[in-house]
């Protein structure tokens, strides 16, 4: 029984500095260039269907299911929203404040104010007022990897 | 067949007892967070207003430290943002304070952990990984041995082929049933 109790402390021991460590969603992220949010911002077409890693402090998280998260850029009041596939990487709610960088493809989708998506407009119909939301769709993110 | 139906036995009594504890965190975190679009399984959301003496909508080097110290806050800071040119975001570990600049006014946005649930969600959902993920394994392997030698724990008219197997043959259809429609839906 002493024995039993001495490896389950060890192992508790062993199993507390790999929790300390940062966290890494999906596939992580690859080693290269950061690109810098307020540049992808400043010409997003130019980035579309590019992968690229973006790094920012969170500063919103989806709120029930961890799909997507907020990051900020380098320039103030400026945010890109990082989307991940639903179910597959989960942020948590505690993500908000930490330092993430992630990978991913860069995407612009044509939204209504609505959040809907951009193709109820039929031949005869009212045009529907889109916006452009530019997001990346990450495969991975690492939290706190400094 | 009844030295074959004693090894069963003893196995789903061992097993069973040891699943008891694992089960029911996998029960209570399922019920939980299988209504996550109605709710948040793992934490109790709260808002709280205060005020504190505006320190004005000036650079941020030099409005964030105030902000900070009128504040007055006993826990560490994660981040400060400045979200706008009135607002400024601190972010502590169960939440966001947003303070209005110029006002004054503070909202606390926080997340508290649901006691117990917290915990077995934490678990179910495996966001520990690495020594978890070797455990729920397991633990799924130990629920194997149990459905298997569950089966032939009771021979005759309430065993396999009586009632027994009714009830088998209808757990195994309904799902099959369910993924037939939802694949179609």
């Amino acid at each position: 029984m002493r024995r039993i109790v001495t490896a389950l402390l060890l192992l508790a021991v062993a199993v507390v500095p790999a929790v300390a460590k940062e966290k890494i969603y999906g596939k992580g992220v690859a080693a290269g260039d950061v690109t810098p949010i307020s540049v992808v911002l400043a010409n997003p077409d130019q980035f579309i269907g590019k992968t690229l890693v973006i790094e920012g402090t969170v500063v919103g998280v989806c709120a029930h299911r961890g799909c997507w998260l907020s990051l900020a850029s380098d320039v103030e009041g400026e945010t890109l929203r990082v989307k991940v596939e639903d179910g597959v990487i989960v942020f948590p709610k505690e993500i908000v404040g930490e330092k993430v960088r992630a990978q991913g493809v860069f995407k612009a989708n044509r939204v209504e104010d609505t959040a809907k998506k951009c193709d109820a407009t039929r031949e005869g119909e009212p045009e529907v007022q889109c916006k452009t939301v530019y997001e990346l769709f990450a495969t991975g993110a690492v939290c706190n990897w400094k | 067949m009844n030295g074959f139906r004693k090894v069963c036995r003893w196995l789903h009594r061992e097993l069973g007892f040891f699943a008891v504890g694992l089960t029911l965190v996998y029960a209570i975190s399922g019920i939980a967070v299988n209504h996550v679009h109605h709710w948040d399984p793992s934490h109790t959301a709260y808002v709280a207003n205060s005020r504190i003496e505006p320190p004005g909508d000036g650079e941020t080097e030099a409005v964030a430290p105030l902000v900070l110290e009128r504040l007055a806050l006993q826990e560490p800071v994660k981040e400060t943002w400045r979200a706008g040119r009135e607002v400024l975001q601190v972010f502590v570990q169960d939440g966001t304070i947003d303070v209005n600049l110029v006002t004054g006014e503070v909202v606390r946005r926080g997340n508290e952990k649901r006691p117990l649930l917290y915990d077995v969600n934490f678990m179910h959902l495996n966001k520990g990984k690495a020594p978890w993920t070797g455990i729920a394994d397991a633990y799924a392997a130990v629920l194997i041995v149990l459905a298997v030698s569950g089966i032939f724990l009771v021979k005759g008219r309430k065993g396999l082929v009586g009632r027994g197997g009714l009830l088998m043959v209808l757990g195994i259809v309904l799902p099959v049933v369910y993924a037939v429609f939802a694949r179609r839906g």
